[in-house]
């Protein structure tokens, strides 16, 4: 009988499904790595462990007892600590203080005992320092640390917590190779303490040098548990993708693109991009893929002037342009369908047909500034009934709209400036089953008509179906360009995942 | 956590240094200075015991709500309704008072107990109804003053003249009032070392992740209100020795100051950063100015718009550390 044993999990958010029945059992003293490709369901079952997500029905037990975890105080109850990507830091509080937020010794009548608490907080650095070779000022607020640092402070805070039960969830994205040593030493030193260590990560060797095991997730259920001793990573790629599938779902009739190049885009240099290049033609849909967070977004972004550049060169039509605010990226005929609809894409609390036809206003007007209530009202019903919206009134609410008409929303208002190239990051994130196909076909008509478009998506069969080729990215940079027949999921999520091809 | 990303490490370093040292809280100290320098220059005698003790006197109410402003402002809410706490927690001691010494621990007590109960309110309002602090502290700020016109419709009452003699004297070769503003930093630097004030700091500062890392969110909020309310009580008790009578409208302005004496004390009105130091120098900086104002010979006509524009310029002095930052 497993020490962990998570069985039946499910859990759905909306119109997805996160989790159909997945199942975990591990053991005290392993290190277990959770596995999967993006969307696969991993986060949400580790989530559900520790209390942040409600499952909808499964089963946990801890050492032959079921346990309920509906909350953070649960999972202080039981044990479990976790190091999210997210980070949980009090920004202006300094290291020592964060360290042990809400478990803090204490003196007669709650006060705190900073004596034991330095101490405490101490031996906790100590066991990272050694592997680490430099000390992290824990007197400053966190917020003036680097991310690497702040990353390693959230894992002392998990550490100090002494759990039986670690989750480290991405936890080495923004590590450091050094970093990364220190953390797995101390969680070796746990390892053989007893504790038991889950492990999610993409990066497949960080997974094969620090776990025992492996359970890999698929769609939100179980595909199984292997012995890492006992597999190569592409055994693993199998497992998370479909041995051996080669899945070709490229629709007939796809209009291939025109010749004329209308995006050149020379060694782009950002915070988080490293020197991307790439070529966009007209009518072309280019995929972007790899793992989430690898810069996909941040590319987007940089191409609307929305995020910063610091170096490398973009050309549109031909042209060297310099896009420093969005304004000056719409100018040159470029439109972002923005991965945070609510927040950046609308403006919930406005009427339909000002989210409509904002963009496009001076287009539209009819003297210096002045707007013809008749003209936008046209343009707006224009835009509905090209993209099928479901409105009830043009001046309802934008937030009144479900997920996918909102979506289209986003599209027709830029639809309404007559753009070149259209940026989308995740488009049908959250988009029922329904407005996702005519999104599609929306991209399809676009690219007939002769309009590029760049997508970010985070599921690759979406990716895979509606794209002429995908750059595949990583850390910023393209690792990889597939097409023609590289253009199936196994050669994708190997790209993401930087694994060796066979010859 | 939202962090810049974008930063390099040696403005980092900077800025953490300049966080660290506390410099806004410094610089209101620094201010001050200059306000007590020139209130002396305009002001004859300004350092005869008289003076001193008469400034001081007026001091500690507003050194009180202040501090409890702050408790409220740094758990990340606000509390529109502390001079309401304050003027009914004045009117329900003086009426219990009833000018005999004998009643006075009691009415002391009472007051102190009406503004616990006033900031409890006020926080299972904001923590556990979920209500927006600035919406729900001015609702109950017309509870409280409704309350006080009902308890003492008319200014007057009695307060027993040793009590009112005892506030004015001078205990161990220093000013009551002073002993009093001492005992108010005391119980900051006690507060401070508590649990819950790390909570509150915690709350204010990034509310999810302190609700992430297993902090008691709704009772921290509860108590920064209710701590807020407490000290609330403790200025009532203020006004009523410095005026020795009830008045059912005295609190009005005391709200709006409190949070302006917050605001030159350098804490951020948004949570999570700051201190009681500077607002209890922020508090006295404005009173200070009141003097400055009434001793420069401005006509009377100006003294309120003159008193705001200075009130302005300390904001702004007291705001360049928030700038800096915020470029970052």
């Amino acid at each position: 009988m497993a020490y962990l044993s998570m069985s039946g999990v499910h859990k759905r958010f909306g119109g997805v499904v996160a989790l159909n029945g997945a199942h975990l059992a591990a053991e005290k003293g392993e290190v277990h790595a959770l596995l999967g490709a993006n969307g696969s369901g991993k986060s949400t079952l580790s989530k559900v462990l520790t209390g942040v997500v409600a499952p909808d029905q499964g089963r946990i037990e801890i050492d032959g007892r079921e346990v309920r975890i509906s909350g953070p105080e649960d999972a202080r109850r039981y044990r479990i600590a976790a190091v999210y990507q997210e980070l949980s830091l009090i920004p202006q509080l300094t290291g020592m203080e964060n360290i042990l937020l809400a478990y803090e010794p204490t003196r007669a009548l709650g006060f705190i005992d900073r004596r034991t608490l330095e101490q405490s907080v101490l031996e906790v650095a100590a066991r990272f320092e050694q592997a680490l070779g430099r000390r992290i000022d824990l007197h400053r607020p966190v917020e003036s640390l680097s991310p690497g640092d702040q990353q390693l402070i959230e894992a002392y805070k998990a550490v100090a917590r002494k759990p039986e039960i670690l989750i480290l969830d991405e936890a080495t994205a923004s590590l450091r190779q050094a970093e990364v040593e220190a953390l797995f030493q101390v969680v070796r030193e746990l390892r053989d303490a007893g504790v038991l260590i889950i492990f999610i990560s993409h990066r497949l060797h960080e997974v094969f040098d620090l776990c025992d095991r492996a359970t890999v997730l698929r769609n939100g259920q179980t595909v199984g548990t292997v012995n890492l001793a006992e597999v190569t990573e592409r055994d693993l790629v199998d497992m998370m993708v479909g041995r051996g599938v080669v899945t070709d779902v490229r629709q007939e009739a796809a209009t291939p693109p025109r010749d004329e190049v209308v995006l050149r885009v020379k060694g782009l240099t950002g915070p988080r991009l490293h020197g991307v290049s790439f070529e966009l033609r007209a009518g072309e849909v280019l995929g972007l893929g790899g793992l989430q967070g690898q810069g996909q977004s941040e590319l987007l972004r940089a191409l609307f002037g929305a995020e910063p550049v610091t170096g490398g060169e973009i050309e549109v039509a031909g042209r060297r342009v310099t896009l420093r605010r969005p304004q000056d990226a719409m100018r040159h005929g470029l439109a972002l369908v923005p991965g945070n609809r609510a927040r950046e894409g609308l403006m919930l609390g406005r009427p339909i047909l000002e989210n409509l036809t904002i963009a496009s206003m001076r287009r539209r007007q009819t003297g210096p500034g002045f707007l013809s209530p008749r003209r936008e009202r046209e343009a707006a019903q224009g835009a509905v009934r090209s993209l099928e919206i479901k409105v009830g009134d043009l001046s309802d609410a934008a937030s009144t709209l479900s997920g996918g008409n909102q979506q289209k929303v986003v599209v027709g208002k830029w639809l309404l400036n007559r753009p070149r190239i259209i940026l989308m990051d995740d488009p049908t994130k959250g988009v029922d089953v329904g407005a996702k196909g005519e999104l599609y076909k929306i991209i399809r008509q676009l690219t007939q008509e002769g309009v590029s478009v760049i997508l970010n998506s985070s599921e690759n069969m979406e990716l895979l179906g509606l794209s002429h080729r995908v750059l595949v990215m990583y850390e910023g940079t393209i690792v990889d360009v597939l097409e023609g027949e590289d253009l199936n999921e196994n050669r994708l999520v190997a790209s993401a995942m930087r694994v060796a091809q066979p010859a | 956590m939202a962090s810049t990303g974008i930063e390099s490490a040696e403005r980092r370093f900077w800025r953490a240094l300049w966080d660290r040292l506390r410099v806004p809280t410094w610089v209101s100290y620094a201010l001050l200075a200059v306000t007590v320098a020139v209130n002396a220059s305009l002001q004859p005698f300004f350092f005869t015991l008289y003076n001193i003790q008469s400034n001081l006197n007026t001091f500690v109410p507003l050194v009180a709500a202040a501090v409890g402003q702050t408790l409220v402002i740094l758990g990340g809410g606000i509390d529109l309704s502390l001079g309401a706490i304050i003027t009914l927690v004045d009117v329900v001691v003086v009426t219990l008072m009833e000018g005999s010494m004998e009643r006075v621990p009691m009415a002391l007590l009472a007051g102190l107990a009406v503004g616990g109960a006033a900031g409890l309110i006020n926080g299972l309002l904001v923590a556990y109804v979920r209500l927006q602090p600035i919406v729900a502290t001015f609702a109950t700020s017309f509870v409280w003053s409704g309350l006080a016109l009902w308890v003492m419709p008319r200014p007057g009452g009695a307060v027993p003249r040793a009590f009112y003699r005892g506030y004015r004297d001078v205990f161990l070769g220093v000013p009551v009032a002073a002993w009093i503003i001492l005992g108010i930093i005391l119980l900051w630097l006690i507060i401070k070392r508590h649990r819950i004030t790390r909570y509150i700091l915690a709350v204010g500062g990034d509310e999810r992740a302190a609700y992430a890392s297993g902090v008691p969110v709704t009772k921290a909020k509860v108590m920064s209100y209710l701590l807020g309310g407490l000290f609330a009580g403790l200025a009532g008790l203020g006004i009523v020795a410095n005026t020795a009578s009830g008045d059912p409208y005295v609190g009005g302005p005391i709200t709006l100051q409190s949070i302006t004496a917050v605001v030159i004390g350098g804490t951020r009105l948004s949570g999570g950063a700051g201190g009681a130091g500077g607002s209890i120098a922020g508090a006295m900086i404005l009173s200070l100015i009141g003097n400055i104002v009434f001793f420069a010979n401005v006509g009377s006509h100006y003294q309120e718009l003159i008193n705001g524009a200075i009130v302005v310029l300390a904001l702004a002095l007291a705001g360049i550390p928030a700038l800096r930052r915020r470029s970052a």
